[in-house]
This record gives structure tokens, sequence and C-alpha cells, in this order.
């Protein structure tokens, strides 16, 4: 009998749209689910899990688990998958899944796959498809062994099916004792006014055709006419034209917008291997053999600081 | 302070990559260091600058692997451990996290730093696997490292929220994110003396292995097939005076989406 065990990850307080996602599949899929609740101050939101189809709801929380940590993080997670019985284990693809992955796999004896883009159960059998070779080949693996499969999934991999929250079945986990080996000593987050490029609808990224830390400035206000996030290539933020937080690939940030707006890209396989999944690309190089222009809707063979002021000419007069 | 950094000698993806019928064309692929693997190098490099100690580079293949090996002796490692075999195909994570536990059994090491993930697989299992199987506290994605001592070291982690900071008892086990630090490069002198660096040989066979661990039977994961991508979009190229064939792009952007709505 299957069952999926979701380990739940929070943004401000609230289940992220990645767990609500996975949740969803899961009842699509007319698989029972449970979930796992690790943070501090989270128990609140096993109503919301619940509602998304969470038939039990584990939860860890106290004030030592406020900031992600491997160890408790792991115990937590294993101590759930064991209550719960569940025959997979399914996480998000973020920081927090790609290093639990692996750990708890490891601590069930199991083997585990990361960074999952789509998944097929076939009663015991659990196929799944992730991209490699940095995106330029797609793998097909399967689990071939008996018990718990734990794989970590992208997001946007599953189409999110928004329930209303209602009372959770929740069990309490014990707390895991801190491990004096690895201790926390805080997070520093970047306080910033800027859209994230997670959550943006529009990226508008500079690549090394910029020229220099003046030239990847001049993208901003297309950005703001847009209510765009601010993206770059690695070149131009390993220059520190721009801090390395606006680097779209597979070292930075792995972006999915509807609209990504190359500026001034060749376009690195790393750099594709991170934005390939947009709706819509829209690029300018001087080029005309750039690799960006393979990834995209349109290319426009040109000189960026001319095409920027006509894309906010543009722009302006669209959303008239 | 003495470092054990995992290579794992991989493709050149930046190459064109091949497949036919499914499998891997592995005439004519050129073999390097992974990226974040030589990350993991250069971040091993100061560590044991700064706090002195030595670098040992460990990879596990057929022979081909001491090409690997001997560059990152090259660029700057004390010594290299090559765990022989004819083939690591087909192996899963758990597969080779085993082995490198059984490898590091009784050897003596501060810490172990790998890339984030393997150049050609980009899973990041196998170093976080060990880590367990060794019993060893981790910080994964690390950008930064200081107050390195014999016992301890602060690690910052690009985390979900922002980056979140560490210390943690050694031994214990890192992976390394390349914005950490930009790699170097193998000097003539540096390949000169690499000639001269100590380069040990163990046999997979002469572990003693558990015999079933690496049978088919063994395998957790089977990788069925590898597919290539539709990455070629059926995209338009404009050419000519940016006044134009801006408003034009984004006149059809409008008109096939909902963006400007």
């Amino acid at each position: 009998m299957s069952k999926i065990l979701v380990v739940a990850e929070f943004k401000n307080g609230a289940l992220k749209e990645g767990t609500k996602e996975l949740l969803s599949e899961a009842g699509r899929l007319g698989i029972p689910a449970d979930a796992v609740l690790i943070g501090e101050g989270v128990a609140g939101e096993a109503d919301v899990a619940a509602g998304l189809g969470a038939q039990t709801v584990y939860v860890a929380d106290a004030a030592s688990l406020a900031i992600y940590h491997t160890l408790s993080y792991t115990q937590a997670v294993a101590d759930a998958a064991q209550q719960s019985g569940a025959s997979m284990v399914w996480l998000n693809s973020s920081e927090m899944g790609r290093d639990l992955t692996p750990r708890v796999a490891a601590r069930l004896g199991v083997g585990a796959l990361s960074d999952v883009t789509g998944v097929t159960v076939d009663g015991e059998t659990v196929t799944v498809e992730r991209p490699c070779m940095a995106t330029k080949l797609i793998q097909k693996s399967r689990f071939k062994h008996s018990g718990v499969k734990v794989l970590s999934i992208r997001g946007g991999s599953f189409a999110l099916n928004d329930q209303p929250a209602c009372a959770a079945n929740t069990v309490a986990l014990t707390v895991p004792e801190a491990d004096a080996r690895l201790q926390t000593l805080g997070v520093e987050v970047e306080e910033s006014n800027e859209i994230s490029l997670t959550d943006a609808p529009v990226v508008v990224s500079v690549g090394r055709g910029v020229g220099g830390p003046e030239g990847a400035e001049k993208a901003r206000p297309l950005t703001q006419q847009l209510g765009a996030a601010l993206g770059a290539s690695r070149a131009v933020c390993d220059a520190g034209w721009l801090p390395h937080k606006h680097q779209v690939g597979q070292t930075g940030t792995q972006v999915k917008p509807q609209l990504y707006v190359a500026l001034g890209i060749s376009g690195a396989i790393q750099h594709l291997a991170g934005m390939s999944d947009s709706k819509i690309v829209v690029a300018v190089n001087k080029d005309a053999d750039a690799p960006i222009f393979k990834v995209a809707d349109y290319g426009i063979v040109g000189d960026l600081f001319k095409a920027l002021p006509a894309l906010e000419e543009s722009v302006a007069k669209l959303k008239g | 302070m003495d470092i054990i950094v995992l290579i794992k000698q991989t493709p050149d993806v930046a190459l064109n990559i091949k497949v036919n019928d499914g499998a891997l064309v592995e005439d004519g692929v050129s073999w390097v260091i992974g990226g974040w693997d030589e990350t993991a190098l250069e971040a091993a490099l100061q560590m044991t600058e700064a706090a002195g100690g030595e670098v040992t580079v460990l990879s596990i293949g057929p022979a081909r692997v001491q090409e690997a090996l001997r560059k990152a002796l090259a660029i700057g490692a004390h010594k290299a451990l090559h765990v022989s075999c004819d083939s690591t195909d087909g192996w899963d994570s758990f597969q080779t996290a085993s082995v490198l536990a059984k490898v590091l059994e009784g050897r003596s090491y501060d810490l172990i730093l790998a890339g984030k993930q393997a150049q050609d697989s980009d899973s990041g299992l196998t170093p976080t696997m060990l880590a367990e199987f060794l019993n060893l506290p981790q910080v994964t994605n690390i950008t930064g490292f200081s107050d390195l001592s014999d016992s301890e070291v602060t690690l910052r982690r690009k985390g979900d929220a922002g980056t979140e900071i560490f210390k943690m008892a050694l031994p214990g086990l890192a992976t390394v994110n390349d914005s950490m630090a930009e790699a170097r490069l193998a000097s003539m002198r540096g390949i000169m003396m690499a000639k001269k660096k100590p380069m040990e040989e163990v046999a997979l066979d002469s572990l003693g292995l558990d015999a079933s661990l690496l049978s088919t039977d063994g395998v957790m994961i089977e990788t069925l097939g590898y597919e290539t991508p539709q990455l070629q979009k059926e995209g338009r190229k404009f050419e000519g005076d940016e006044a134009e064939t801006v408003p034009q792009v984004m006149q059809l952007l409008k008109d096939s989406t909902s963006l400007f709505a």
C-alpha cells in the first residue's frame, strides 16, 4: 500500500507553495499522504496541510528547530517516516531538501533520487525523470529496492490545487536533542526591497555584455516597469558587477518565470540549466550565434544598450 | 588540519554529450574534474594554507581517474588516493558512499570536502550519505569559512532564507558551492612537482566489502536510460535596427500572452 510522507517547508511561517504542490500531486495520484512539519511556531500550519489532504500531520515544533539543522531535522523526518509507515518520502529540491534528502535516505538505509521533475507510480514501482549533465540530458531512473523511497522534487513540477484548511489529525514528535557537533550561529538575511528571483513572474537578467557595474544598473528601470526581478549571469557576479544573490543558473537560483529577458547573456550551459524552463524567453545579444538564442522564443540580434530604451518605450506603450 | 577532497572524474559537460539508444556515448568524451569538485579542492587548499596540514584527493574508478588525481596534485593537493576498479558504471550514490566509508575506515582526517554536486549526475547525494555512514556532522553548499582550528570550523551555507552560519566540530564533512572561490590553475612548477607526489592505489577488491553490496542486487537506484531534451526552441530571430525589432517583438509578446493584459 502506497503512502507518501511530505516534508513541509515554510516561508514567513506559512506552508511553501512547493510543499502544497507535493500534497496536491499525492491527491491527484490517489495516494494517501501524511506530512511532517518541523520548525518553530509551525504547528498552526497543520490544518493547512490537512486541508490539502494530509491524513496525519507529524509536528516537531521547538525554538531549537527555528533554523534548518541537518542532524535534528534528519532525526525528526526519520521518526515521522517510521511512525507513518510511508512507502515514499517526498521533499522539495530546495537548499533544505537537497541537504536533507540523502541524509534521511542513508539513515533509513535506502537509495535516493534528487532534483526530480517527474514521478510515475505504478504499484510498488516508482520511476522518475530528472535533468542531469547541466540539463543537457534527462535521466530516467527507478527505485530498485523495497522499502521507503526518498526523493526531492523540483518546485513547479506539479500543479498546485489549493484547498481550504481543515482540522488536522496531529501527532507530536519528540523534539530531537541538540547535537553539540553542529551549532547554529544564525542566519543572515539580506534586507532588500527587491523582488526575489524565485517568486518573480518576470526576470530581466544581464550578462557580460553590459560591460560593467554601470551597465548592469541600466537594466533596473526596465525591471521596475515589468515588476521583474534582476538576474545576472555567473560572469557578472564573479566580476562583482552585481552581488551573487542575483545569479541565475545551476549554482545561483534556478528560475521558471512567465517571461525571461536575457540582455547580453551568451548562454553558458550552467546558465541555460537555470532558466530554460522559463515560459517565454526574449534574448538580446550582439552575437547571432550565441547559445542563448537556442532557448529563446524571440531573439533580438543587436546592441543591448540600444535595445533597452526601445524595450522601456514599448513596455510603457503596451501597458498603456 | 588534514583534509580529504572527494573527486569525481566526469565528462566535460561544456562539450557535446551524446546519447545512443538511451546510453551515454563515452567515445570522444573529454574527462575532467567536476567544476564543483575543483572548487572543493580550492577550499581545501585555502584551509590548509590558513591552518597547516595536508590535502589528500580521493577518487574511485578505472586507470583514467589517475589523470584527474594527477591534475589535482598539480593544482596543489599533497597526496592522492586512487581506489581502482574496472568500472563504476551502474553504481548508485548509496554504493559509492558505502565504498568511500569503507576506504576511509581507519584513516585519519579532520575534514572531508566535496563539490555540492557532481558535474555529470548533478545529484549531490554521495557526500551526505557518506557523512551519515561515518556519523559525521555536515554542512552542505558552503560559500565561506572562518575560525578554523583543529577542533572546529565556522561555515557559511547558502540556505533557503539567506546565509546560514554553523560552527561544526571536526571531524566533519562539507560540500562546496562554486561561488565560494575561483579555483586556481595548475602552474608549470605544480605540474612538474605533481609527478613526484605520492599516488596511493588501493584495489577495490582488497577492501573486504560485502560482496552483495556491489552486486546488481545491491543497486538501490537503477538508471533506465537518458534522453536528450528538446532544448532547441522554434524561436524567431530578429535582426536589424533595435528601434524597429524591439517594438515588433514586444507586440508579438502582447498578442500571444497575457503579460500586458
